[in-house]
This record gives structure tokens, C-alpha cells and sequence, in this order.
């Protein structure tokens, strides 16, 4: 059944041609991620091959509603393996300021969440993500309302989730046999200080049941600014980010708190290249007795807007962890519509 | 008793006086309010569509633009402060085609405005009807980054203002019907300086006919075509590709061998590469204003033309060093 669903989505992904693709047909791109890295821990320090491959399906549904559909096939223990990413409605004719999205998708939570792995300018995942959500971040079936807040002076989204419980996640699970739900809330804050720079900060909050069958809290601020100069926008921008987060998890007589940051600066060398250098720490929302420090360098060339190729070096270390470095390569390509611009 | 009724009527004239004061204020501020209320709430993707706009929408439209004069208009970037301008918009007028694909749609997608989504009554695509330069035959992107549908820039040939003009004309009518004569005015006055400012600049462009240049990027066959100019290379050696020394050596040597001495460049490149080919080749570098606000004196859509011509005739007179 697997490797027929694959090759459906492949076929489908493949046989159209994006530039042929007519009106009613969805935006549909594929997006191939092929590594190499280098691991001084471990019996088998250096591997290589295809990490994933993502399919997108894009389209306004109605005047009412649009749909995004993201199927990917990644890797794991040398096996591929089918995987929906994410699947769900967004309304966009709602009154009063008011978006609903309904579905599988990534929860709004700090800054990266929901940005997918090939779109970050890092190929590591931050350790306070790895160990607080999962190696994938924190991705849940649900609903989410978004209310844009009617702040005439600067940009305001106020954003409450329900869903049902992640079925991969450090912090939180997913129980047949309750009706227990994750809230997560959200509020983005959003300054153009001048033209070419801007200050968003964010305040994060997740409530759910743990493994334990217990409630875990999760609270995280993140600022970034960014400066990208309007007239040479292509080829200067400077964006300065850092998240923080605190986890609260009951166990039933106690309750372990556990912190965790990454602050990270990306610096546009020249038109198409880019310079990452990011912090992490984290202690493990079980133990924060247990904790990780790492130090990361990420070495970006876009080609063009269609494919990028990036070269990253990480150091970690802990008071029960061995040293150890990682090397790590990576192309990124895009085939099909073309995806719409981050900031 | 006397004081008194005196006091009485000058309470009563004062409250009087009052009453008239907050009536009339209370009036002006409903006429101003509803005359404000009137004006349609337009936002443009670029700068010369915004420029068209208030003139075909005068005084009943409040316009403004995504993208500035002097941005490359392929990379905008989306941001939310960009959200709060499109919540409210009566209208969304863009350039179509894909040269805004990379920001537009998750801005509009993030509105909550389903009057200026795509087939919305609301969104107002400037290249319907606008004949296309540079269809592409191929289309695949090792061309580089190519547009699918044409070259988008027509906005570059004075001429296709018209369409330009027209559509918006038609969106605005269509919005506020019984504005319909007011605009249609603002139309016709539009087309008509329009008219006449093409046949002057064809004027004083008829010597330079078939004058030789090179470009930067492939974003000016609207303008070249319309002024009878003569693009012999780019030094992109493919749309979006930054210039590499093979391209540029190869450039040089055209330019030598057609005699050319001109190479324009939008403001929102950088122009080390072209003085360096100027350079090598005694050429000059020419900054044209690829859209309203590009520079200071170019104001309006009518500017970008006088500007443009002003320069390029300047550097392709006989003799300039």
C-alpha cells in the first residue's frame, strides 16, 4: 500500500508540468533535501543520501477557502517512508478579522515551528526544539483561530489552537482513552522600525497531557529583527533571532521545570551567500539535571531561487554528554510552481 | 428681574449659539466623514499602477503601494505590516502575470479580505489584454529564472498604459458605479496627455534610432521596443543569474565590436559590475528609473519616461565621454 501511495504522489508531483499546469490544477512543487554528514560519536561516522523528499499541493478551494497539502517522503532507518506533513483548510472570507485553519499542520508556536526543515537557514534543528517537541517540531491534528487584532499601530495576531494530541512529541502525547487536548496560544507582535528593519517578538504557551498522563506547560518568547536595506534587499539583510522556552512538567507529586534558548544571527555576505551562526542550550524537559550546549556554523549558497547547497559545522557538549562535532552538507532543490518568498 | 431675564436669554442665546455650533460641526464632520467614507481604498503591487490609479480615481480613492520605485519588484518581501493595508482594500490592483508570485499570494491568502482574492470582485490584474513581449517557447528553467507567460514589464512601454489605464477604469467603475462619469473623465484626460507625451518623446527619440546597448537584466524589451532601441546583450548571461567573467568578457567583446557605449541598470542593482564593463570598454553606465518614485524627480508614470529619456539621451549624444 505504501509504496503505491509513493508513487502515486511522485507520478502526480512529476507528470504535470508546472509551466503546463492548467488554471483549476493546484501550485504543486516537489522539494528534494540530500545530505551528507560527519558525526564524531557513533559507530558509523559518515553517511549520505536523500533525507526527504516534499510534495505540495496549493489552491484557493472557493471564494471561501484554500487548502495546502505538504506529503513527505523521508528517510528513516534506512527505509523510506510515507508521511502526510501537513493537510488543511484555511478560511478566508471570515468576518470580524477571523482565519480558521482545520486539519493536520504545524502548531504556531515561537518562530521556526512552522517553517519546514529545507526553508530554515540552518540544517540542524535547534537542540530546544529537538528536545522540548521532537526532531519535526511540533506538528498536531486540530483547529486553529487566528484574529487579526484591530491595533491600528502596529501589526497584532492573536492565535488559540486545539488539537488532539501529538502522536510524536518530548513534551506531549496523544490518549485514546482521554479527552484531554493540547491548547496552544500564541500572540505575534510585529514593528516596522524604519523601512528596511523590523522587530517581531512573540509570546508562545502550550497546555497538554504528558507522557505521565499529567499536564505539561510550556511558555517561550522569540525576538527577531531583521534589517534588509529596501533598494539592495537581494543582496544585504542581517536577521538577529533568539527563542527561549520553560517547560513545566507535573509528574504527580512534583514538577520538573526544564529551560531551553537558541539565539541565532544570519548574515547575507553577498547576493547569494549566506553566513549562520547560532547558540543553543537545553536541558531535557524529564531531566534538567541533564543538559546540552552547542555551538553551530551554517555556510549558505542560493544558486538561484530554485536550489541552494549548505555547508554546516556543530560542536556540542554537556556536563553528561561526550563532546562531540558534526559535519553536515546539504543541496536543497525545488521543481515545479514557485513558493512563496519567507520574511 | 431685569438682570435676570437678560441672564435668561443670554443662557438661552448660548445654548442656542451651542446647539448651532455642535449642529453645524456635527454636519461638516458627517459630510467629511461620508466624503471619506466614499473614497475607495485601492492598494497597488507597484508604484506606476498606484500612479494611474489616482489619476483615473482622483480625489474618491486613497492609493497606496506594496513595492517602492526603487525595489526589485520579483523580491518584496511579504510582511505582516503589509497584511493591515490589504484587510481593508476595496481594491487590489496588480501587474499579474508571475512576476510577483513570490509574495502576493501568501499576502493575500493572510487578508481576510475574499474581495481581492484572485476572480474577487476586488482584484484587478493590469495585464489583461496587454500584448506580450518574450512568450517563451522554452520553458524550462535552465533558461534561468524565466517568465512563463511573457517579459511582465510592459508597464515600461508608454503605449500599454492605456490598458493599464483601462483596467483600472473598468474595476473602479465597477466598484463605485455611479462614479462612472468622473472617472471616465479622468480616463480620457489620461489618454490624452498620454497620447500626446508618446508622440513627443517618439520625437525626440527619432535620432537615436536603433542606438545600440547592453542591459543588466532582461526587464526592458517594452521600453526598448517602444523607443526603437537596440538591446545587444545582457550582462546576466541568463534572467536572475548573476553575472559571471565568461558572460561578461562576452559582453565586452560585443560592445566593442557594435560600437556600443551604453549599459542601463535599474537602481536596485548594484552597479560595480557594469562600471567595471564600462570601464574596460569605455562605456557609460546608465541608471534608468524602472517605476514611479525610482528617484526624486520621477513623480508620476509620465516621469519614469521623461527621466528615462533624459538620461539615455544624455549618454548617447555623439562625443560623451
Amino acid at each position: 500500500m505504501m509504496p503505491r501511495l509513493i508513487s502515486c504522489c511522485l507520478f502526480l508531483a512529476l507528470s504535470v508540468n508546472a509551466f503546463g499546469q492548467a488554471q483549476t490544477n493546484p501550485d504543486i512543487s516537489l522539494i528534494g533535501d540530500v545530505r551528507a554528514w560527519y558525526d564524531s560519536e557513533g559507530p558509523r561516522n559518515i553517511d549520505l543520501g536523500l533525507q526527504e523528499l516534499e510534495t505540495s499541493y496549493r489552491s484557493v478551494i472557493d471564494p471561501y477557502a484554500r487548502a495546502d497539502i505538504y506529503i513527505g517522503i523521508g528517510q528513516h532507518d534506512g527505509e523510506f517512508e510515507f508521511e502526510l506533513e501537513e493537510a488543511y483548510l484555511t478560511s478566508l472570507s471570515l468576518p470580524y478579522q477571523l482565519q480558521i485553519k482545520a486539519g493536520k499542520f504545524r502548531s504556531n508556536v515561537g518562530k521556526i515551528n512552522q517553517i519546514h526543515p529545507h526553508a530554515l537557514p540552518f540544517i540542524d534543528t535547534p537542540a530546544v526544539y529537538a528536545n522540548f517537541f521532537g526532531d519535526e517540531g511540533l506538528n498536531d491534528q486540530g483547529l486553529s483561530l487566528n484574529w487579526l487584532v484591530p491595533n491600528a499601530r502596529f501589526y497584532q495576531e492573536l492565535t488559540v489552537e486545539m488539537t488532539r494530541g501529538p502522536g510524536e512529541s518530548e513534551s506531549f502525547v496523544h490518549d485514546e482513552d482521554s479527552n484531554r487536548m493540547m491548547m496552544v496560544g500564541h500572540l505575534k507582535n510585529f514593528w516596522d522600525l524604519s523601512d528596511d528593519a523590523s522587530l517581531e517578538l512573540g509570546l508562545s504557551g502550550i497546555n497538554g497531557m504528558n507522557g505521565l498522563g499529567e499536564t505539561s506547560t510550556i511558555a517561550g518568547v522569540d525576538v527577531t529583527y531583521k534589517r534588509k536595506p529596501l533598494r539592495y534587499n537581494t543582496y544585504h539583510s542581517f536577521t538577529l533571532q533568539v527563542e527561549v522556552f520553560r517547560s513545566w512538567k507535573d509528574t504527580g507529586g512534583s514538577t520538573i521545570t526544564a529551560d531551553g534558548l537558541y539565539a541565532m544571527a544570519n548574515y547575507q555576505l553577498a547576493r547569494r551567500w549566506f553566513a549562520v551562526g547560532r547558540f543553543d542550550h537545553s536541558d531535557l524537559p524529564d531531566n534538567p539535571d541533564w543538559n546540552e550546549k552547542a555551538v553551530s556554523a551554517t555556510l549558505g549558497w542560493h544558486l538561484s531561487e530554485f536550489q541552494k547547497l549548505e555547508w554546516g559545522a556543530r560542536h556540542s557538549w554537556g556536563p553528561d554528554l561526550d563532546a562531540s562535532w558534526q559535519g553536515l552538507v546539504r543541496a536543497i532543490f525545488v521543481i515545479g510552481t514557485h513558493g512563496a518568498h519567507e520574511y | 428681574m431685569t438682570m435676570e431675564k437678560s441672564r435668561s436669554k443670554s443662557a438661552l442665546s448660548g445654548l442656542l449659539l451651542m446647539i448651532a455650533l455642535v449642529s453645524t460641526a456635527t454636519v461638516t464632520f458627517s459630510a467629511v466623514d461620508t466624503h471619506a467614507q466614499k473614497r475607495l481604498n485601492v492598494v497597488t503591487t507597484l508604484t506606476d499602477l498606484a500612479d494611474i490609479t489616482k489619476y483615473i480615481g482622483g480625489d474618491r480613492v486613497e492609493v497606496l503601494s506594496i513595492a517602492t520605485g526603487y525595489q526589485n519588484p520579483h523580491f518584496v518581501d511579504p510582511k505582516p505590516s503589509h497584511i493591515l493595508k490589504l484587510l481593508r482594500a476595496d481594491l487590489f490592483v496588480t501587474s499579474g502575470l508571475d512576476l510577483t508570485s513570490g509574495w502576493v499570494p501568501p499576502l493575500l491568502s493572510s487578508s481576510r479580505n475574499s474581495d481581492i482574492q484572485p476572480g474577487g470582485s476586488g482584484f484587478v490584474d493590469t495585464s489583461v489584454g496587454v500584448e506580450l513581449l518574450n512568450v517563451p517557447t522554452n520553458t524550462s528553467r535552465d533558461q534561468g529564472d524565466i517568465h512563463i507567460f511573457g517579459n511582465p514589464h510592459y508597464w515600461l512601454d508608454p503605449a500599454r498604459g492605456h490598458q493599464i489605464a483601462h483596467n483600472i477604469h473598468a474595476a473602479l467603475v465597477a466598484v463605485e458605479p455611479e462614479s462612472e462619469a468622473y472617472f471616465t473623465a479622468n480616463l480620457v484626460q489620461f489618454d490624452t496627455t498620454l497620447e500626446g507625451k508618446i508622440k513627443e518623446w517618439h520625437t525626440r527619440m527619432e535620432p537615436y534610432e536603433g542606438a545600440k546597448i547592453v542591459a543588466f537584466h532582461d526587464q526592458w524589451p517594452y521600453f526598448e521596443t517602444a523607443f526603437g532601441l537596440d538591446i545587444v546583450d545582457f550582462l546576466e548571461p541568463k534572467p536572475g543569474i548573476p553575472p559571471t567573467p565568461s558572460q561578461l568578457t562576452k559582453v565586452m567583446e560585443t560592445m566593442k565590436s557594435n560600437e556600443v557605449h551604453v549599459i542601463i541598470i535599474s537602481p536596485y542593482y548594484k552597479p560595480d559590475t557594469a562600471a567595471l564593463v564600462a570601464r574596460q570598454v569605455g562605456a557609460h553606465v546608465v541608471t534608468l528609473a524602472p517605476s514611479v518614485g525610482a528617484f526624486e524627480d520621477v513623480e508620476s508614470y509620465f516621469d519614469v519616461f521623461e527621466h528615462n529619456l533624459k538620461v539615455l539621451i544624455e549618454a548617447l549624444q555623439p562625443g560623451t565621454d
